[in-house]
C-alpha cells in the first residue's frame, strides 16, 4: 500500500465523525442559547398545550408575574401531544396538559393521562358540568357551535335546532367544515346521544345533500362564504366571527362579518377547552396553581378579550360576545361525548360527511 | 484477508481491490448502522400497529380506495406536468440562447423556496375573501407541480449543460437539429438525472399532507394519519402506509430501470461556449413564456396574499421572529450536516460494493422520504419516549431519516456519470480508496454535494410535522409559528413567519446559482 494518503486525510469516516463531533457542542450550545432556559433554581411548570392562541401567552406571563413560577410551553396538535405524552410515560417532563375538545379531554382522562386533583378553588370556579367528576381535568373556556347565517339568503328565524340544517328547503345553501374537525365530531356525538343514531344518520345525510359547495377546511373561510352569500347558513364556532368583527384580521374581514348573523340553536352544543395535571407531573403544586389561575375570573376576562371564547360562567364582558346574545346549553357531559367520539366519526364517514 | 498487491502501473487492478483494506469493514458497518437508524422508526410503527387494539380486521376502510386513487392521481398528474416543465426549462436554460436567459435560469429556483402548504393556504385564504373556490385535485396538481418541478429542472439542466454538451456539439456538427438532438442525444443522457428528479418530486407528492388536505383531496398521507389518530386504528394506518410505500417502491424501481437503460458515462467539462442554439422570433417568445411563467406564478401567490391581508399581521407577530429564525437556522444547519454526510457515505459504498445487500440497504435508507413526516414522527416518539432520548437528537434523527433521499438521489446520479474507468485508472496508479474519493470523486462531486446540501437545508427550514411533534419546550421554529397561527385561523398573522421561511428558501436557492453557472461556463 502506498504511504499516501496519510491517515488524517481520510475524507469520509473522518469528515463524518468530525461533523458528528462538531454537532455535539453545537447542539448542547443550541439548547441554552435558543431555548432561553430559566435559572435552575426557579420554580417552573411545564405545559403541553393543544391551544394555539397568542392571547394565552399573555395569560401565562400574567401568571409568572403574580407567582414567580416560570411557564415553559410546548404547543402542538392534540393527537401528537397525547401520543408524545403516552410514549414518554413516567419520563415525561410535562406537568399540565391543555386540550381543546371535550371528547379529547374525556378520552385522555380515560387513557390515564391525568391525575385527580382536589382543589377548593377549582371546585368553586369551574361548574360541575365543565369539569371531570373525578377532578382529572377542568374546563377553561366554552365555545358554542353556532349557525352563521346570511339573512339575505336564509331567514334566521327559520333556524331553531341543529336538525333544521337537514330541511330540504335549505338545498344548496348549507356549508360545513370537514369531518376531521373535532368541533363537528363532538357535535355529531352530541346529536347521536340526544336524538339517537338513526335520526343522527338521517340528519347528516340531509345536511350533506344540502351542501352548497365541498366541505371547508377552516371556519373562517366558511364564515366568509356565508357573508358573501355563497352559503346561506353554516356551522361555526362563534368566536371566529367575533374575531372578524373585532377587526383583528383586517378591515375586509370586519366588513364581511358584519353581514353575518350568529344564531344559537336551542339547546346549544357547548364544547370546552380544558386542562389537567399530568399523571407523572414533576411540579404538581405549581401545576395546580397554574390551572387555578387559568380558571379564575381574572383569566376568564383575558380569554374573552383575547380569543373571544365564552368564560366558564356567564357571557363575558366583551361587547361583541354580548351582541351575540345568550344560549341554552344542552348539558351533555364531556365523558358522554368522549365515549361517543369514534362512533360519531364512523357515522359521519358512512353518511358522506367528507 | 489478502492485502492488495503493491502498486504497479502496468497491472490492471480492479477498483474493488481498493476495498480490501481496513476501511472497507467500517464503511460497511456504517452503512448498516445508517440504514438501521432509518428503518427503526418504521419498525417501531409496525410493531406498535400490531400490538395495538385489534380492530375488526385489516381493511381499506370507507375512504381507503378514494385515498389511493387520490394519491395516484396526484403522483401521475404532478409527475407528468413536473417532468415536462422541469425538462423543458432545464433544456431551454442549458443549451438555448434567448433574451433574459441568465436571469430566467436563476428564477427557476424561486418556486422551490415556497412550500406547497404555504402556497395552498395563502391561495385559499386570498380566494375565500373574494368568493373564489380554490379546491380539488386540479389545484393540488398545479400547486404541487409549481413547488416541485425545480427538482427536475436542477438535475436535468446540470446534466444537459455539463454532460451532454460535448455530444450535443458533435451531433450539431453532424447536422442534427435541436429537436432531434434533444430526443436522440440529450434526453437519453439526462435520463438518470431527470428520473432522479421525478422520483424525488413523486415522493414529495406521496408524503404531502398540508396542501392536499387544505385543498380537500383525499390522499394516503392524510388517510394514514386519520386512521391512526382520529379513528384509533393503527393497523389500518399501517396497511395504508404499506400501500404508500409500495407506490414509492414502484416509482423508484421504474426510475432505476430507466437509468440502467440509459447508462452512459461522461466526465463533464463544458467547452465554454455560451449556448448552442440561438432562438429568435416566436421561438424566443415561447422560451421566455415557458421559463418565466412558473417563477412568476410562484411569486404571485404570496404577493396577492400580502396585498389583501397585511392588515391581519398584528403587532405581536414580529415580536419573536429573531429567536424563531435562529432556531430554524440552527436546526437546518445541523440537520444538513448529518444528512449529507450520511448520504455521501451511502452513495460511495453503493458505488464500490457490488453486493446486492448494500444496494438494498442504501435503498431502504432513502425510504423515509416517502413516509409522511407526521407518521415518521409517530415512529420516533415511540422510540424516543421510553429511551429518554433528548428531543433535539430525535429531531435530527427524524430530519436525517426524512431527507436522506433528497441528497442521496442527486449523488447517486452524479456517481453514475463518473465512468468506473477513472476509479480503475486511479487505483492502478496506486491510489487507495480514500485517495480515489478525495482526489477524484469529491472534486467531481462538488456540484451535486452543494445541490444536495441546499435541498436538504430548504426542506428542513420548511419542515413542520416532525418539528411540531418532537421539539423541546419553548423551542418554536418559523414553521411551527405558522402552524400555530394557521390553527387559530389567523392566516394573516402567519404572514411574517411565512415570509421569513420563503426568504430563507430564496437565499438557499440563490446559493445554488454558482453551481448552475458552473454548468455553462468553462471549468478551470
Amino acid at each position: 500500500m502506498s504511504t499516501r494518503p496519510s491517515f488524517h486525510s481520510l475524507p469520509i469516516p473522518h469528515g463524518r465523525s468530525a461533523a458528528l463531533l462538531a454537532l455535539i457542542p453545537s447542539l448542547t450550545g443550541l439548547v441554552p442559547a435558543l431555548a432561553s432556559l430559566p435559572p435552575a433554581q426557579a420554580k417552573e411548570v411545564r405545559v403541553y398545550s393543544g391551544r394555539h392562541y397568542s392571547s394565552d401567552a399573555a395569560l401565562f406571563q400574567q401568571f409568572t408575574k403574580a407567582t414567580g413560577i416560570q411557564v415553559r410551553l410546548l404547543e402542538s396538535n392534540d393527537s401528537t401531544i397525547i401520543e408524545r405524552l403516552r410514549n414518554e410515560g413516567q419520563n415525561s417532563s410535562a406537568d399540565v396538559l391543555v386540550l381543546v375538545d371535550a371528547a379529547k379531554l374525556a378520552n385522555a382522562a380515560a387513557d390515564g393521562m391525568f391525575q385527580p386533583v382536589g382543589s377548593a378553588a377549582l371546585m368553586r370556579d369551574v361548574p360541575l358540568d365543565l369539569r371531570d367528576p373525578k377532578g382529572r381535568w377542568f374546563g377553561l373556556t366554552r365555545r358554542v357551535r353556532a349557525f352563521a347565517v346570511n339573512p339575505a339568503v336564509v331567514n334566521p328565524a327559520s333556524l331553531k335546532t341543529y336538525a333544521d340544517l337537514a330541511k330540504p328547503a335549505l338545498k344548496g345553501k348549507v356549508c360545513l367544515r370537514n369531518r376531521n374537525n373535532v368541533y363537528n365530531q363532538s357535535l355529531v356525538a352530541d346529536q347521536m346521544i340526544l336524538r339517537g343514531d338513526r335520526a343522527a344518520a338521517t340528519w347528516i345525510k340531509g345536511m350533506v345533500a344540502n351542501l352548497a359547495q365541498p366541505v371547508f377546511t377552516s371556519d373562517v373561510a366558511l364564515a366568509r362564504a356565508v357573508a358573501q352569500g355563497r352559503c346561506g347558513v353554516g356551522l361555526v364556532n362563534s368566536y371566529y366571527v367575533a374575531r372578524m368583527l373585532s377587526g383583528q384580521s383586517g378591515a375586509a374581514d370586519k366588513a364581511l362579518a358584519a353581514k353575518i348573523r350568529i344564531v344559537y340553536p336551542n339547546p346549544a352544543h357547548i364544547n370546552v377547552s380544558g386542562a389537567g395535571v399530568t399523571r407523572y407531573a414533576k411540579n404538581k403544586p405549581e401545576a395546580i396553581q397554574l390551572i387555578e389561575f387559568l380558571t379564575s375570573p381574572t383569566a376568564a376576562e383575558g380569554f374573552a378579550k383575547g380569543s373571544f371564547e365564552y368564560p366558564l360562567k356567564g357571557y363575558g364582558n366583551n361587547p361583541i360576545l354580548q351582541r351575540f346574545g345568550s344560549f341554552k346549553p344542552d348539558r351533555l357531559s364531556a365523558a358522554q361525548l368522549g365515549a361517543q367520539n369514534k362512533a360519531a366519526v364512523a357515522l359521519m364517514a358512512t353518511n358522506g360527511w367528507k | 484477508m489478502r492485502r492488495p498487491p503493491p502498486p504497479n502501473p502496468t497491472a490492471t487492478v480492479q477498483p474493488r481491490a481498493a476495498r480490501h483494506n481496513q476501511g472497507r469493514l467500517s464503511l460497511l458497518a456504517a452503512v448498516v448502522v445508517i440504514s438501521l437508524l432509518s428503518l427503526l422508526p418504521l419498525i417501531a410503527l409496525g410493531w406498535d400497529a400490531l400490538r395495538g387494539p385489534s380492530q375488526e380486521g385489516l381493511g381499506l376502510g370507507i375512504d381507503g380506495a378514494d385515498q389511493i386513487r387520490g394519491t395516484l392521481l396526484l403522483v401521475l398528474g404532478e409527475g407528468l406536468l413536473g417532468a415536462s416543465l422541469g425538462t423543458a426549462t432545464g433544456w431551454l436554460c442549458a443549451v438555448c440562447r434567448f433574451p433574459g436567459r441568465r436571469l430566467l435560469r436563476i428564477a427557476q429556483l424561486l418556486p422551490m423556496a415556497f412550500p406547497a402548504y404555504l402556497q395552498a393556504a395563502s391561495l385559499i385564504d386570498w380566494g375565500s375573501q373574494r368568493g373564489l373556490l380554490i379546491h380539488g385535485p386540479l389545484w393540488a396538481i398545479a400547486l404541487l407541480t409549481l413547488a416541485n418541478y425545480s427538482y427536475v429542472f436542477l438535475l436535468s439542466t446540470e446534466s444537459f449543460s455539463v454532460s451532454g454538451r460535448r455530444l450535443l456539439e458533435a451531433s450539431r456538427s453532424l447536422g442534427v437539429g435541436p429537436w432531434r438532438s434533444f430526443w436522440r442525444v440529450a434526453l437519453p443522457i439526462a435520463m438518470p438525472s431527470i428520473g432522479a428528479g421525478i422520483a424525488l418530486s413523486a415522493m414529495e407528492v406521496v408524503n404531502e399532507l398540508g396542501a392536499v388536505r387544505l385543498l380537500g383531496v383525499p390522499s394516503l398521507s392524510a388517510g394514514i394519519l386519520d386512521r391512526w389518530q382520529v379513528e384509533g386504528d393503527p393497523r389500518g394506518a399501517a396497511l395504508l402506509s404499506m400501500i404508500a410505500l409500495a407506490i414509492v417502491a414502484v416509482l423508484v424501481a421504474a426510475e432505476r430501470q430507466l437509468r440502467q437503460r440509459s447508462r452512459r458515462w461522461n466526465l463533464g467539462g463544458g467547452t465554454g461556449q455560451e449556448a448552442i442554439w440561438l432562438l429568435t422570433g416566436w421561438r424566443a417568445l415561447l422560451a421566455i413564456l415557458i421559463t418565466a411563467l412558473p417563477p412568476l406564478l410562484a411569486l404571485a401567490i404570496p404577493t396577492l396574499w400580502i396585498l389583501s391581508g397585511w392588515q391581519g399581521i398584528g403587532p405581536e407577530a414580529a415580536a419573536d421572529l429573531v429567536p424563531l429564525a435562529l432556531r430554524t437556522l440552527g436546526l437546518a444547519f445541523a440537520a444538513t450536516g448529518v444528512t449529507v454526510a450520511a448520504a455521501l457515505l451511502l452513495a460511495i459504498v453503493r458505488r464500490w460494493s457490488p453486493q446486492p445487500l448494500v444496494r438494498q440497504l442504501s435503498f431502504v435508507a432513502g425510504l423515509g422520504y416517502a413516509i409522511p413526516g407526521s407518521v415518521l414522527a409517530l415512529g420516533l416518539l415511540i422510540l424516543g419516549g421510553p429511551l429518554l432520548l433528548s428531543p433535539l437528537l430525535l429531531l435530527l434523527w427524524g430530519y436525517g431519516d426524512r431527507f436522506m433521499a433528497v441528497s442521496k438521489q442527486g449523488m447517486d446520479a452524479a456517481f453514475e456519470r463518473i465512468p468506473p474507468s477513472i476509479d480503475e485508472a486511479a487505483t492502478s496508479l496506486g491510489c487507495s480508496w480514500q485517495g480515489v474519493l478525495r482526489r477524484v470523486h469529491l472534486p467531481l462531486m462538488r456540484g451535486p454535494l452543494v445541490v444536495g446540501s441546499l435541498l436538504v437545508f430548504v426542506d428542513v427550514v420548511k419542515e413542520l410535522p416532525i418539528t411540531l411533534s418532537l421539539r423541546p419546550f419553548d423551542f418554536d421554529t418559523l414553521a411551527v409559528r405558522v402552524f400555530q397561527y394557521a390553527s387559530d385561523e389567523r392566516v394573516g398573522a402567519a404572514m411574517a413567519p411565512s415570509l421569513l421561511i420563503m426568504v430563507f428558501g430564496l437565499v438557499a436557492a440563490s446559493a445554488l446559482i454558482p453551481s448552475l453557472e458552473a454548468g455553462t461556463q468553462q471549468k478551470s
